[in-house]
């Protein structure tokens, strides 16, 4: 009885333990051994390569090469159109993408890179700079993990 | 005491401080003139920020005056548009931003320089052109895609409008990430200045304490290089105060072997001699006089004489006293003493020299005539000292003089003052003595000069000759009477030696006569007045003449004959014996090349010719007479030189060179004979190894033989000496048959004397060799 407990509570502890390894993380130090995509984010555009990884493992390592200050959000691509906008027309409205959000980067001066960890299952990604008309602009890009 | 002995050390104290002071200004220069630097700097980035900050609203406003614009409504985009790239152009490259629809002034900025800044600001400028050229398609009726986009955005989605925005939007949030940016840098520029600004303060204020801490060792180090100066300083400082000594170096103590407290306040007078206790005393309490010699009592107890400088430091906040500085000059006063003993004293003897017998002389002259006492001046001269110097030697002869010093010491009161002049002549002086106390002094000289004298394994039996000379009124000086005594001292040796005289004035006119033989004397050479007459010598054996002996005769146009025992001696003292015995020399050599080509004379015939002991010892006899014997043709067997038994024994180099030239004639052939043998101190050793081919016995002996069994013994001693010798015995001065008859018997080889003839001029002489008396000699006095 109590041995079964403490099986269940260590079992438990597993299922907590993947849990956070399949949440994104992001470091300036990186030492992941997944799948690297490099993603090139410059006025006005995002750049993946490659554009269509395995599932699994996959490490973004984003360079932001500027002029300008860039974020990146990374979304489980939603079915349909566009992505929705705020009420200001200008920038995405991230709270009715938060179900689907994967992980964040706030804006970096240019020059920087970082990265951002996540294991993903198959499907169709997003990413986008979600800073002031950025996204209007032309700054984003699709993830495919076959 | 002296600050600038420590000068080194004060300069670089001094150049430690200006260092602090130099790093502490150029920290503050540097601190201040970054601080200014960046204000300006500053001051420029709040422009720039302000007029990035204002493209925003001017974005705002262009859409607005856009949108109003195509609705038909009053409205001026071109402006804003103007406004929106001049401004845009000059946050890029500098130069004055255009006011905003006069809500700003117009506004200066310099050229950004930051790198990224500049790329977000061409960005800027590039999205303001891409802007404003959407908003005249726009108002142009031309749709925004017919646009060339030049900042790299891609306009998709919505209407023109919203196009429009968007673009508004990347403009603005590109000028607010611009202006970031800037601050952003201008956030990091502060930062680093801080950083610098604390770095160099800290560096200033480290590097001043290391120069703080080095000026400290530095003080250190003087303050024990100071210490260690004076505590192995042999110097001696002391300094005086209200209180007495307040220090003593420790060389202080070291010489008086007492702790400073025993020798500072009152106690240090008790080091310093009774006599210089005052002496000290005023120059610590006045500084006067600036150099002071006093005596300090030694630890061992003896007295060391110190030489100190006075300073006068009261002034002085450091010192605050009356320094002296002093050295132990005991040595060099000890040394200056004893230099200014030897200069006024006799270093062989020990007695006062002819200077300070002079000084003696006349303060006692001067103290005569105060008090009418009588005083005498006792000149001495020893009798044969030169003979004594010449056979046995210098050493010899120093120790006489030593001897004799002594002796006239205990011969003299303890008042009297016994001095040596040089050479044999010494000088007494004796005040308060008449006549009869001085002729007293003077007997007692000779009474204690009498007993014999034992040098270099020799009885020596010694004499002297004494001048007196009494003070004979006032005006008599030092000078007069030495001369006078000098006189009556001469006078007393052409009395037969051995005694004294009393000055007289008749014999400064007789010495007048001598002096005036010496002129004379060149004259006479000069003018020919010398001549040599020639005496026989007689072989006994075959009673035939083999030899003649030259002797020099002067006959003066003023004195008429002068006899040799007058004028040789002036010769001898005066150095013309040199030139007189080369004309000897050169006259007896002519004479006997004359009588040798002569067939009627014998052909083995000697000319035998005096050598002086000065003239040998002068250099170059034997080039002289082999010159001689060169001119005249005579040869070296024809010749023969007399010299004197002190030739043999000639000490130093000059006797040995005479010794070399001897040999070096006897091999050439000249015969050599020595004159006078039995009056000297030859040693038999030298006589033996000495190449001599007769020995001349001295006619003292000779013509005592007859009448003094000593003299007899002695002759005959003589004679067998020669033969022994392997040499031939000559007897001089034979005057009378008996004592030819006893040379005969001694075995005697050769006689002289005025028995067989006197000194006979050449032509004289001449005869005699070409007839010779018929009776045998000895029998009838020839000439």
């Amino acid at each position: 009885m109590r041995f079964a407990t403490i099986a269940r509570l260590g079992l438990g502890l597993c299922v907590v333990a993947l849990a956070i390894s399949a949440c994104a993380s992001s470091s300036g130090r990186h030492h992941s051994a997944g799948t690297l995509v490099t993603v090139r984010e410059k006025d006005f555009r995002i750049l993946l390569k490659p554009a269509r990884v395995p599932a699994g493992r996959v490490d973004l390592k984003v360079d932001d090469v500027g002029p300008a200050d860039h974020e990146l959000i990374f979304i489980r691509a939603p079915r349909g159109g566009p992505l929705p906008l705020r009420r200001d027309g200008l920038t995405v409205d991230e709270n009715a993408l938060k179900s689907v959000t994967i992980g964040v980067l706030e804006p970096a001066t240019p020059g920087t890179i970082r990265h951002l960890d996540a294991t993903l299952p198959k499907g169709r990604y997003e990413v986008f700079c979600n800073m002031a008309g950025h996204y209007l602009g032309g700054m984003h890009a699709f993830l495919v993990v076959t | 005491m002296n600050r600038h002995s420590f000068q080194p050390l004060a300069s670089r104290g001094r150049h430690v401080v200006v260092a602090i002071l130099c790093t502490f200004a150029f920290s503050s220069v540097l601190t201040v003139g970054l601080s200014v630097w960046s204000t300006a700097r500053s001051k420029n980035k709040a422009a720039i920020v302000e007029v990035a900050g204002r493209q925003r609203t001017l974005a705002e406003r262009y859409v607005e005056q856009v949108v109003l614009a195509r609705e038909g409504e009053r409205a001026d985009p071109a402006t804003i548009a103007q406004d929106l790239r001049e401004s845009g152009r000059v946050l890029l490259e500098g130069g004055t931003a255009p006011p905003v629809a006069g809500d700003d002034d117009e506004i200066s900025l310099p050229a950004e320089g930051d790198r990224i800044a500049r790329a977000q600001l061409e960005q800027e400028r590039r999205l303001a052109n891409d802007l404003t050229a959407a908003g005249a398609a726009i108002l142009a009726h031309r749709p925004v895609s017919s646009v060339h986009l030049t900042a790299g955005e891609h306009l998709s989605r919505g209407d023109a409008t919203d196009k429009l925005r968007a673009l508004a939007a990347l403009e603005s949030n590109m000028a607010l990430n611009a202006t970031r940016t800037i601050a952003q840098a201008t956030d990091r520029n502060i930062q680093n200045l801080i950083v610098l600004q604390a770095a160099l303060g800290a560096g200033g204020l480290l590097l001043s304490l290391l120069l703080a801490w080095g000026l400290i060792v530095i003080t250190r180090r003087q303050t024990a290089h100071f210490r260690s100066v004076v505590d192995a300083s042999t110097d001696f400082v002391m300094v005086f105060g209200p209180g007495g000594c307040r220090y003593v170096s420790p060389s202080v103590s070291r010489l008086t072997g007492r702790e400073g407290a025993e020798v500072v306040g009152e106690a240090v007078f008790s080091v310093i001699h009774d006599e210089d206790r005052a002496a000290v005393r005023t120059a610590a309490k006045l500084a006067e006089p600036h150099e002071l010699v006093f005596r300090v009592l030694d630890a061992s107890g003896g007295w060391r004489v110190l030489e100190a400088h006075v300073s006068d430091l009261r002034e002085d906040r450091q010192v605050g006293g009356i320094v002296l500085n002093a050295r132990d000059v005991t040595e060099r006063m000890q040394l200056e003493e004893e230099l200014t003993r030897q200069a006024f004293h006799d270093t062989l003897t020990e007695l006062p020299n002819r200077a300070l017998f002079r000084d003696r002389l006349d303060h006692a002259l001067a103290r005569s005539r105060r008090s009418a006492e009588p005083l005498g001046v006792l000149l001495i001269d020893l009798d044969g000292f030169k003979q004594i110097n010449d056979s046995l030697g210098h050493d010899a002869g120093d120790q006489v003089l030593q001897e004799v010093a002594r002796r006239f010491l205990a011969a003299v009161r303890g008042a009297d003052t016994v001095a040596r002049f040089g050479g044999d002549e010494f000088a007494v002086l004796v005040e308060g003595a008449d006549e009869d106390q001085a002729i007293g002094t003077a007997g007692r000289l000779l009474e204690h000069l009498a007993a014999p004298v034992s040098v270099a394994g020799r009885e020596l039996v010694l004499s002297a000759s004494i001048g007196i000379v009494l003070r004979d009124g006032a005006t008599a000086t030092g000078e007069d009477l030495i001369r006078h005594a000098d006189i009556a001292m001469y006078a007393a040796k052409e009395n037969g030696r051995a005694t004294y005289e009393v000055f007289q004035d008749e014999m400064a006119r007789e010495l007048g006569a001598l002096l005036g033989i010496e002129h004379e004397l060149k004259l006479g050479l000069e003018r020919g007045e010398f001549k040599l007459h020639y005496q026989p010598m007689y072989e006994l054996s075959t009673e035939r003449v083999i030899g003649v002996e030259a002797l020099l005769r002067w006959q003066s146009p003023t004195r008429g004959e002068v006899p040799p025992a007058r004028f040789i001696p002036v010769a001898e003292n005066t150095g013309l014996i040199v030139e007189l015995g080369e004309f000897v020399l050169r006259e007896g050599c002519r004479q006997a090349a004359v009588w040798h080509r002569d067939e009627s004379v014998e052909h083995d015939l000697v000319t035998w010719i005096n050598v002086s002991p000065r003239q040998l010892v002068h250099a170059g006899l034997g080039d002289t007479v082999r010159g001689a014997l060169a001119e005249t043709g005579l040869p070296p067997h024809g010749l023969g030189l007399e010299i004197t038994e002190s030739a043999i024994v000639e000490p130093g180099t000059n006797g040995e060179r005479a010794r070399r030239e001897l040999e070096e004639l006897h091999e050439l052939g000249v015969r050599i004979a020595i004159d006078d043998f039995g009056t000297g101190f030859s040693s038999l050793g030298q006589l033996r190894h000495f190449p001599i081919d007769a020995i001349k016995v001295d006619k003292s002996f000779v013509q005592g033989a007859e009448s003094d069994a000593k003299d007899a013994t002695i002759t005959s001693n003589l004679i067998s000496l020669a033969h022994a010798l392997g040499v031939l015995a000559v007897a001089e001065g034979i005057e009378s048959a008996a004592q030819l008859d006893w040379m005969r018997q001694f075995g005697c080889d050769n006689a002289q004397g005025f028995l067989f003839a006197r000194p006979a001029p050449a032509g004289e002489l001449y005869k005699l060799l070409l007839d010779p008396p018929a009776t045998p000699p000895g029998s009838t006095a020839v000439a």
